[in-house]
């Protein structure tokens, strides 16, 4: 025992010992030359999970161009991510520069903490006419521009082609509507008890727009109160339910019975699933059958779901210059969208004709153009300042009315009262 | 020289408690004042703020009766309660149960010691993934063995009323090896003589038990309870794990008291909201514990 | 009586085994999917035993990240905080258990309550003080917060009190200081819980991402746990490799668990005198 204590005394030495030395050891002498160095923090998700090496090859490519500047990639999983972004901002240990999806942008920029870009545009004489337009209207907010676009989705019909054949039914097309979706739907779920038409997810980032295609909408014009319960809402709402409890084309929670709808997909249990293009790469990798993409049909309108991750500047950045070279770089440079298109790495958000004509012609999806037609029809969820709260009331009453527990009509009027009570508009 | 040895005394004290105090002031009694601060004011735990800046937005204790007034604050209390209720009795008997069969010498039990705290040693991100399947009313076992004896599972996860019993069997599966270890440690204690003798003065099986085993272990019973509580009062990682999807199992049916805390403090950014939620929470566990010291009195035996 | 010493160990094999048995089911299917590849995932009937073998998983893992400085540094972290932990605590223990002195247990019920307020909401601050303390990417604001534990001070605290008396007295007889019999009395016979308390520290601790990933950010730093969070996607998780970076991460506990195991009886003096 005697022993045993000495060597926790011994270890606690060391301990001690090592600390020191490593906290010296902190200070970089800068790399040679008369030019001083600076280093850019730089806090990202989107590498995760595999990704890091084409991150990497972006930073070689940057650093090979500015000499004088230093990126410190730091990559978080998109689980932790926002908590550990949150800890640093608070306590004033932000990130230089960071990626942003767009549904937190929004809080972030009204809760003041992102350096506003404009002055950094006209200082570096930065051409926007490369860069996708609607991407980059999403990272603005109260009429500046808070972050530049990185890369982009939206959100397409996938179908199983192997089991549109099997069951004699006719690809989408472009003049579908829901009634038309709803019909081979119900022919697949005739193939089998565990094949099933359909997923179409009945949550909130798929309700507000779904709502958009039978003429709806979740806020007033104005933006200043919430139109949740309307007949037109309710009859939407009635239309998605439907389907999982009445003609059962959608598999029911315990259908799925914990298997994730992209997972039931790839096993070719699905005849169509509703998703972002961020699935490409996915799918590819693990479909064994055929499968293409369409624009989503809609009933009275089309529309389409957009999606963007974004980069931005913490306010109180003491390299703020150099930061802006490094996300200029990522959002709108040849060299990153090349690197991007290449690794089947999400959409960039530029659009240089010659990358841009290598994405479309990697297949599957043969039907790549979808992609940009979907553009066409583009609508963005409300803007709020509450978004993941107002996010998790809807949910809970949607998936109420997804299992049954409660009539649509119930479920959107107590939606739009919790969500009167509890969320503040403009 | 009964002064001297007062100084000694007191010397000692300080030096054994200086380390756990010193920790105990700077990373646990400081933040929790931080804490309390904050729970009276509406920061959102996104715009800057340190220690000297105090109470960001103060509303006293405004927070705290939007709490209590919010019907959320009691519907997701009782699911807390709920677990507790059918947590607490399981995992007495349960690791009981393990610890009555770890105190034997047969051969091969050193296989059963590992065997039956592998869960204990599994993190909560693989663990709680692995029962998501376990529960899986269609590609898990568990509903494929009830069939077998001819009983139709429930839909568990994807069931309002089954998905916090889900989770508490995920939860004993996870913490009966612990506990059971520290019972098998208070079982060793116990004398053989001792309970040979009872057995020749013809006490029964239950006088032996409440007479003998249960007073000799009962510190550690008291132990196991305490934590128990606290632990499950904030209960978090299994349900975020298992029942995720923003909203916490089949419409909410499994948000407890840290879940809400966790999405008020960083996806709503209402640090404040979500600091008196805590202190809530507090109050709530220190009563329980309070109570739990209290009591003890009545029935834990020590040696000393 | 031959009977009985024959039913005795078959009742115990077959009802420890029959609890193994449940106990084991999911161990069964982590290293069954760890096994497969990602379209066996997900086929219908479950295929128990992948039908083909695949190690790409683990391949994968290795070929992320550097892994022999994530294991050494997790090593570090956790060696060094689990022996921090069980000295301060067991120190701390030693004086809620046997020393008497006012405000003790009003002492004990402040470390207590330590454990009720959630830590969520103490992240932001604690993060401040160890900013303020300079050990913002360093291991030693990583490790020194282990030096206070109040779940470990609780524990011991429980078991040394029933140490019996008459044990510390015959020191103080022979003239044992407070440290002597801190060191020669309290400490040996507190070998069962230490270990037990000591691989549940390394466990916490070799698991943990969450403070590694808010305290440090050099890549040359990063522990086991962070990198294997990483496995993580945007929009997927893959159950078969996050399996197998699970599988991977157990081995050393399970390693120290069994040398560990060893010494859980060896307490057993204690109980010749008690009852």
């Amino acid at each position: 025992m005697k022993r045993i204590v000495n060597l926790a005394v011994t270890a606690m030495v060391m301990f001690i010992f090592i600390s020191t030395v490593t906290a010296g050891g902190k200070q970089e002498a800068p790399a040679g030359g008369t030019e001083k160095v600076v280093t850019v923090d730089y806090t990202n998700f989107s590498g995760s999970g595999g990704n890091a090496k084409f991150l990497e090859q972006m930073k070689e490519t940057f650093e090979k161009q500015n000499t004088g500047i230093r990126i410190k990639i730091k990559t978080v999983d998109f689980g932790n991510y926002f908590i550990q972004l949150q800890t640093k901002i608070a306590s004033g240990s932000a990130p230089d520069s960071y990626e942003l999806n767009y549904e937190n942008f929004i809080t972030y920029a009204k809760k003041n903490v992102l350096m506003d870009l404009g002055p950094l545009f006209k200082k570096s004489n930065f051409d926007t006419s490369m860069l996708n337009k609607n991407a980059l209207n999403a990272f603005r907010a109260d009429g500046k521009q808070y972050g530049l676009p990185e890369s982009y989705s939206t959100v397409l019909l996938f179908y199983n082609k192997d089991l549109f054949d099997k069951a004699g039914a006719s690809y989408p097309a472009d003049d579908w509507k829901w009634a038309d979706e709803q019909r081979a739907a119900e022919k697949i779920r005739a193939l089998g008890k565990n094949i099933f038409g359909i997923s179409h997810p009945i949550q909130f980032w798929e309700f507000y727009k779904v709502v958009q295609q039978n003429a709806g909408s979740l806020l007033s014009k104005d933006g200043t109160k919430f139109t949740v319960d309307t007949p037109q809402n309710v009859e939407t709402l009635q239309f998605m339910v439907d389907r999982v409890l009445k003609s059962n084309v959608m598999p029911s929670e315990k259908q799925m019975a914990g298997m994730g709808d992209w997972d039931m997909f790839k096993s070719g249990r699905l005849g169509m699933i509703v998703t972002g293009i961020w699935a490409f790469n996915d799918f590819t990798k693990d479909c064994k059958f055929n499968w293409d993409i369409a624009v989503e049909p809609g009933n009275l309108n089309k529309a389409t779901h957009f999606f963007a991750n974004g980069l931005v500047i913490n306010k109180d950045s003491k390299v703020a210059g150099a930061a802006f070279e490094w996300v200029k770089f990522m959002s709108a440079s040849k060299e990153a969208a090349r690197i991007r298109v290449d690794a089947g790495w999400e959409l960039p958000a530029s659009t240089y004709p010659e990358v841009m004509a290598d994405y479309n012609s990697k297949t599957p999806p043969a039907n790549r153009k979808a992609v940009f037609e979907s553009l066409n029809y583009l609508v963005t969820p409300p803007v709020v300042e509450q978004m993941s709260e107002m996010t998790d009331i809807l949910n809970l009453q949607l998936q109420a009315a997804r299992d049954g527990d409660k009539t649509p009509a119930q479920a959107l009027a107590d939606a739009q009262k919790e969500l009167e009570k509890k969320i503040k508009l403009k | 020289m009964q002064s001297e040895l007062q100084r000694d005394k007191l010397k000692t004290i300080m030096f054994f408690l200086f380390p756990s105090i010193l920790g105990l002031l700077l990373f646990s009694i400081i933040p929790i004042i931080a804490s309390f601060l904050l729970s009276l004011s509406k920061w959102d735990g996104l715009t800057r703020w340190n220690f000297k800046a105090g109470v960001p937005n103060i509303v006293g204790f405004g927070n705290f009766k939007e709490i209590l007034t919010d019907a959320e604050f009691w519907k997701v209390l009782g699911h807390t309660l709920y677990f507790i209720v059918l947590y607490i009795p399981l995992i007495l008997f349960s690791s009981l149960l393990v610890a009555n069969l770890l105190n034997n010498d047969f051969k091969g039990i050193v296989a059963y010691r590992v065997f039956y705290f592998l869960p204990v040693l599994t993190s909560w991100v693989a663990g709680a993934l692995v029962w998501k399947w376990v529960l899986s009313p269609l590609y898990g076992p568990l509903n494929e063995m009830l069939r077998f004896i001819g009983i139709k599972g429930p839909g568990w996860l994807q069931d309002a009323a089954w998905a916090m019993p889900g989770i508490v069997l995920a939860s004993i599966w996870k913490d009966m090896g612990f506990f059971g270890l520290i019972f098998l440690g208070a079982l060793q204690g116990i004398n053989i003589e001792y309970i040979e003798a009872a057995k020749i003065d013809g006490a029964t099986w239950w006088q032996r038990l409440m007479k003998i085993t249960l007073p000799i272990i009962s510190p550690a019973i008291f132990f196991v309870v305490v934590i128990c509580i606290i632990n499950s009062f904030q209960l978090f990682p299994q349900i975020m794990i298992m029942t995720e999807g923003g909203s916490a199992g089949p419409h909410g049916a499994t948000q407890v008291m840290v879940e809400r805390i966790y999405k008020y403090a960083f996806k709503y950014f209402k640090m404040g909201y979500a600091a008196a939620y805590s202190w809530l929470l507090f109050v709530i566990i220190f009563g329980f514990t309070t109570l739990q010291m209290k009591l003890q009195k009545k029935w834990v035996h020590y040696d000393e | 009586m031959m009977n009985k010493t024959i039913v005795k160990p078959i009742l115990f094999y077959l009802f420890a085994s029959v609890l193994a048995f449940f106990i084991l089911i999911p161990f069964f299917w982590m290293i069954s999917t760890s096994l497969k590849g990602y379209g066996a995932l997900m086929s219908i009937p479950i295929q128990w035993i992948p039908e083909t073998i695949s190690f790409k998983s683990f391949a994968q893992i290795f070929a992320i990240f550097p892994f022999a400085r994530a294991i050494f540094n997790s090593a570090f972290v956790s060696i060094l905080s689990t022996t921090i932990t069980i000295l301060s605590a067991s120190m701390a223990a030693y004086v809620f258990a046997k020393i008497k002195f006012r405000a003790r247990e009003k002492l004990f019920l402040v470390v207590l309550a330590t454990m009720m307020i959630p830590g969520q909401v103490t992240v932001i601050p604690i993060f401040l003080v160890l900013k303020k303390l300079g050990l913002i990417n360093t291991f030693t604001g990583l490790i020194a917060p282990t030096i206070f534990n109040a779940f470990a001070i609780f524990m011991l605290r429980q078991y040394i009190k029933d140490i019996p008396d008459d044990f510390i007295n015959a020191a103080v007889m022979d003239g044992a200081s407070y440290f002597r019999i801190f060191r020669s009395v309290i400490m040996p016979l507190s070998v069962p819980i230490i270990m037990t308390l000591g691989v549940i520290t390394f466990m916490g601790a070799w698991n943990d991402y969450f403070w590694p990933l808010i305290i440090l950010s050099d890549k040359t730093k990063m522990t086991l746990s962070l990198a294997l969070s990483q496995l993580n996607g945007q929009y997927v998780s893959k159950y078969n490799i996050l399996m197998a970076g699970s599988l991977l991460s157990m081995i050393p506990i399970i390693v120290i668990y069994i040398f560990a195991q060893k010494y859980f009886t060896s307490g057993l003096q204690l109980g010749g005198i008690k009852g």
